[in-house]
Parts: C-alpha cells; structure tokens; sequence
C-alpha cells in the first residue's frame, strides 16, 4: 500500500479546496426548506465553483471502469438513499433527511465533506440517528492523532455508533484524499482485524461513518450509482476531510 | 463521495506464477494478478490452473488481488 504523505504546502492548497466545499456545503444547509428542486442545488454548486474557480470534482468522475462517469457536481441522497444519489427533477417535502456529499477541485488537489440535514420537522429517531452519525465523525477526527494506527479512528468511529443498535454500513468508507479524490488508505467505519496505517503527520484522509436506523445491507440502484438500504431504513452520513498533524488534533479542512 | 472496501469477485486460474502469485481471468475477461491469501494457505490448499476461485480486489488497484476462497 502506498499512502502519499502531503506537504505543508500541499495541505495549505488543501486547506482552500476545503474552505469552498464547507463554505459551499453551509450555503446548501441554508437553502434547504420543503418545496427546494435538487435541481436548484446542483445549479448553485455550479455557480459557486465558478464563481470561486474551483472545479466540480465529481463532474464525470469514474471511481475505476465498473462505473459510468458520475453526471453531477454533488451527490444528494434523501431518507433511504445512502450515498451517491444523483440530483433529478425532485422537490424536498417536510420529514425528509437529506446527505449532501460535494468535493471540490482547488489548484488541483480534492476537498471532500458531505452534511445530513432535515427538512422542517423531523422525526425524533431522525434527529437521533443524525446526531449520533455526526458524534462518531468527530470521535473518528479526535482519535486521528500522529502516533495512533487506523484501528484506532475505525474503532473511536464504531463505539460511537453501535451502543445505539443503529447499522454500520460495509463495504463504504473513508479513504485517502490528495490529487485524487480517493487515495489510499480505505476507512472502514469498524474495527478490522489488522491495525492498519500507522498515522502521521501529512496523512489526509476523509472520513465518513454511514449508518442505518436498520440494517447495514446496502445496494446499488439501476441508475448505476445511487446506494439504498435494502430494507428502506433512514440512513446518515457526514464527512469531513482531515489533516493529520504532529502533537496535536488532527486539523478539519472542510470547515466553513 | 464514498470510497469503496475490496470487491470480491470471481475467476478461474490461468497460470502459476513463482511466489505463490497467479494469474486469474474474471468473469468480466480482465486478467489479475493475484496473490495466495493467507487463509489459503493456512488451509493447506493447493491451486492449480482451471480452480474456480474468489478474487479480493482493492479499488485503488484492478489489476492486483488476494485469492481468498477455491471453489470444490
């Protein structure tokens, strides 16, 4: 496994690409109210990166050949949906939770954070289930510390989640961010057997828990990208991408 | 977005290779390399050209696997 430590200089680049996707992400979180047409978010993105001269990262992104190239700017999944929901001609309705996962390109080098958010009033396992998924995210960022190994951001990311008898999805995680979106090392939100990377500074990864109110079993859908429960549980899932730093908590550069 | 965990997927073995390395074509015609996981061999399992076997692949790299389960 080849894990591509970044630069100061690199993370400084990273740090910008980071800025537009929490700044852009913030804006969505505003915009969003029952009636909204994911079709009005995608324009947005697209207006924003323009604006702010960043590339739109999953625009046509192929994550290996199995894929068709991705047909949006972001990804915004609603209740059932996991990840990778493309934006259609839908409007929010009141109840719903809604994932928005964006990355942004910035001098050539990738920002990638995603934020669950309700729509009006929710239900109370809704909100629980958002909350509990977005603690384990920053469980996850704590444990990243120089010194640490893998196992240990798997694990901070798993006890967080499973004393709530809530499913962690398999199969998908955090990865390694960079020049390219996905980098190695894979994330996986639960302790695996080997330790895993040690962790140092230079080391950015994205993280990501996705959780289900129900069970973990995921599927792809026809359009070839979107990822449902099998079950039709609500599911959630917050990303940020980190930094890792010597002597002190990992740095967040997806921050607004 | 999200990243993807290995994919299991399954092929047959082509050729043997030295250092317990193999050549195994997929159901979808692409040829792998791939290496004896450690369960395998923990099992005492031999392979020989023709097995029918399950293939680990990691996304960062289709082109390399682990050999994690021979088919009877």
């Amino acid at each position: 496994m080849t894990v591509k430590l970044k630069s100061r200089d690199e993370i400084a680049i990273m740090r910008e690409a980071g800025r537009i996707v929490g700044q852009t992400l913030e804006q969505i979180r505003t915009m969003v109210q029952p009636g909204l047409n994911l079709l009005e978010i995608e324009q947005f993105v697209s207006d924003e990166f323009r604006r702010v001269g960043a590339r739109e990262t999953f625009r046509n992104y192929v994550p290996n050949p199995r894929y068709k190239p991705y047909p949006s700017n972001i990804c915004i999944s609603i209740n059932d949906q996991l990840v990778h929901g493309i934006p259609k001609d839908r409007k929010l309705k009141e109840g719903d939770i809604v994932t928005f996962d964006l990355g942004a390109t910035y001098k050539g080098y990738v920002g990638d954070a995603a934020i669950t958010v309700g729509v009006g009033q929710i239900s109370e396992a809704a909100r629980q289930l958002m909350r509990v998924t977005e603690d384990s995210l920053w469980a996850g960022i704590r444990a990243a510390r120089s010194g640490k190994v893998l196992n240990d951001i798997r694990g901070a990311i798993e006890d967080t989640i499973r004393p709530h008898g809530y499913g962690i999805i398999k199969g998908y995680g955090g990865h390694g961010v960079g020049r390219a979106m996905h980098e190695e090392p894979h994330v996986e939100n639960f302790r695996q057997r080997a330790k895993g990377v040690p962790l140092r500074a230079g080391l950015v990864l994205a993280l990501e828990p996705m959780v289900s109110l129900g069970s973990p079993d995921v599927e792809e859908g026809a359009d070839g990208w979107t990822v449902s429960t099998k079950d039709g549980s609500l599911c959630c899932h917050f990303e940020h991408t980190i930094a890792i730093r010597e002597g002190q908590e990992a740095e967040v550069l997806t921050l607004a | 977005m999200a990243g993807r965990g290995p994919i299991e997927v399954e092929g047959v073995v082509t050729n043997p290779l030295p250092n317990a390395l193999f050549a195994v074509e997929l159901a979808d015609g692409h040829e792998v390399l791939a290496h004896v996981g450690a369960t395998i061999r923990m099992g005492f399992v031999k392979l020989l050209p023709g097995d029918r076997v399950l293939v680990e692949l990691s996304p960062y790299d289709l082109a390399r696997g682990r050999i994690t389960y021979r088919f009877k």
